[in-house]
């Protein structure tokens, strides 16, 4: 749940999706779940060439399973918050485990 | 109940064990005071070790001949990962024409704040010293 | 908090918006299906009409397309789904050659076992210098 409320803060931000197939696809995140399936509109496939089948798509949904990476603008990330974030979501996750 | 004890156990343990768990990431010997007890006995779980590595600086490898270097900022019970000031390297073999000898070559990238989708770590691991 | 004011970050309202319009779905070994999204749900299986299978050829700038009619695809084979802007659909194919589904189908698979060859010798070396896994290797299999 933690990362998938760090994605929707970044919602309308323009994030670069790395697939596991090696695509990337540069897009405005437009919408996310929770199981980091990912929106993207305006979206622009680096190396275009070798992808025509995608020049006539603007708008995609990415199954999140087929995802390596996400870039994410670094202004829009907030570490300090994250990192407490983070802090918390594992201590209660030790607490319901035990 | 019995079980219980034992957890309770393990939470008094974990203030014990924090300079011991941090000095080993810092690939120190541990601290005296705690050095009787052993990391290995102590019941630590995985995710702890990740958990003291907060904005610091690990290794990350994956799947698909990839290794990450970057400051972990969050993860999840998934391993899923966001890491800043990230050196991404990537292994590629190359086949010599001539000799048929292969060669490993390192690609190397880099990306000011990243997400790692968790299902494709292999390891983390402070980095080497 | 309502079920709607959400609804974008749902799997069912990234989707609602494709129902019924020209989508293209990549799938995980390579496909590339051109139809008409009819139906989905939460793990993105999809239902597809009018389908249409196309293969690319960059190196030659050529294509191939066969009919497929109504499918129901598995939703973890689905990559991506995009949805096809009517308006720049034909422009890129215009720029290739239409060729027979065979003679594409040919030049891909020969180009896929050549890949293929590469690769797992590369995963080979890679095992044995850098402990890199195999892909598709018997790990893989559990």
């Amino acid at each position: 749940m933690l990362i998938f409320s760090v994605f929707k803060t970044l919602t309308d931000q323009e994030v670069t999706v790395e697939l596991k197939n090696d695509l990337s696809i540069v897009g405005t995140l437009k919408s996310v779940d929770q199981f980091l399936n990912i929106k993207l509109d305006n979206i622009r496939v680096l190396d275009e060439d070798k992808h025509p089948h995608m020049i006539a798509v603007r708008n995609c949904f990415i199954r999140g399973s087929v995802v390596r990476y996400v870039q994410l603008p670094k202004a829009a990330v907030d570490t300090q918050l994250l990192e407490d974030a983070t802090r918390r979501e594992s201590s209660n996750a030790q607490k319901a485990a035990r | 109940m019995k079980l219980y004890r034992r957890n309770e156990q393990r939470r008094a343990n974990w203030q014990e064990l924090k300079p011991a768990l941090e000095a080993t990431r810092r690939g120190l010997p541990p601290p005296a005071r705690s050095s009787r007890l052993s990391l290995f006995a102590m019941a630590v779980e995985p995710f702890d070790l990740i958990k003291v590595s907060l904005s610091e600086r690990v290794f990350v490898k994956l799947r698909g001949d990839r290794e990450l270097r970057g400051i972990l900022h969050a993860y999840d019970g998934h391993m899923n990962m966001v890491l800043s000031e990230v050196e991404e390297t990537i292994y590629v073999v190359d086949v010599d024409e001539q000799t048929g000898e292969s060669v490993v070559r390192t690609v190397k990238r880099n990306c000011d704040m990243l997400f790692v989708r968790g299902d494709g770590v292999v390891l983390v691991a402070p980095p080497a010293r | 908090m309502d079920a709607l004011s959400n609804l974008a970050f749902t799997t069912s309202g990234a989707l609602i918006d494709l129902v019924d319009k020209k989508v293209l779905v990549h799938l995980r070994d390579g496909r590339k299906l051109i139809g008409v999204l009819r139906s989905y749900d939460q793990y993105a299986n999809l239902v597809t009409t009018q389908t249409l299978e196309r293969l690319y050829h960059p190196p030659t700038n050529s294509y191939a397309q066969t009919e497929r009619g109504v499918f129901l695809i598995r939703g973890e084979n689905v990559v991506l789904l995009g949805e096809v802007d009517l308006d720049l659909e034909d422009p890129p194919l215009q720029r290739m050659t239409l060729q027979p589904w065979n003679q594409i189908a040919a030049l891909l698979d020969a180009e896929r076992t050549d890949k293929a060859k590469a690769k797992k010798l590369g995963e080979k070396v890679l095992f044995e210098r850098s402990g890199f896994g195999e892909e598709g290797g018997e790990g893989d299999a559990y």
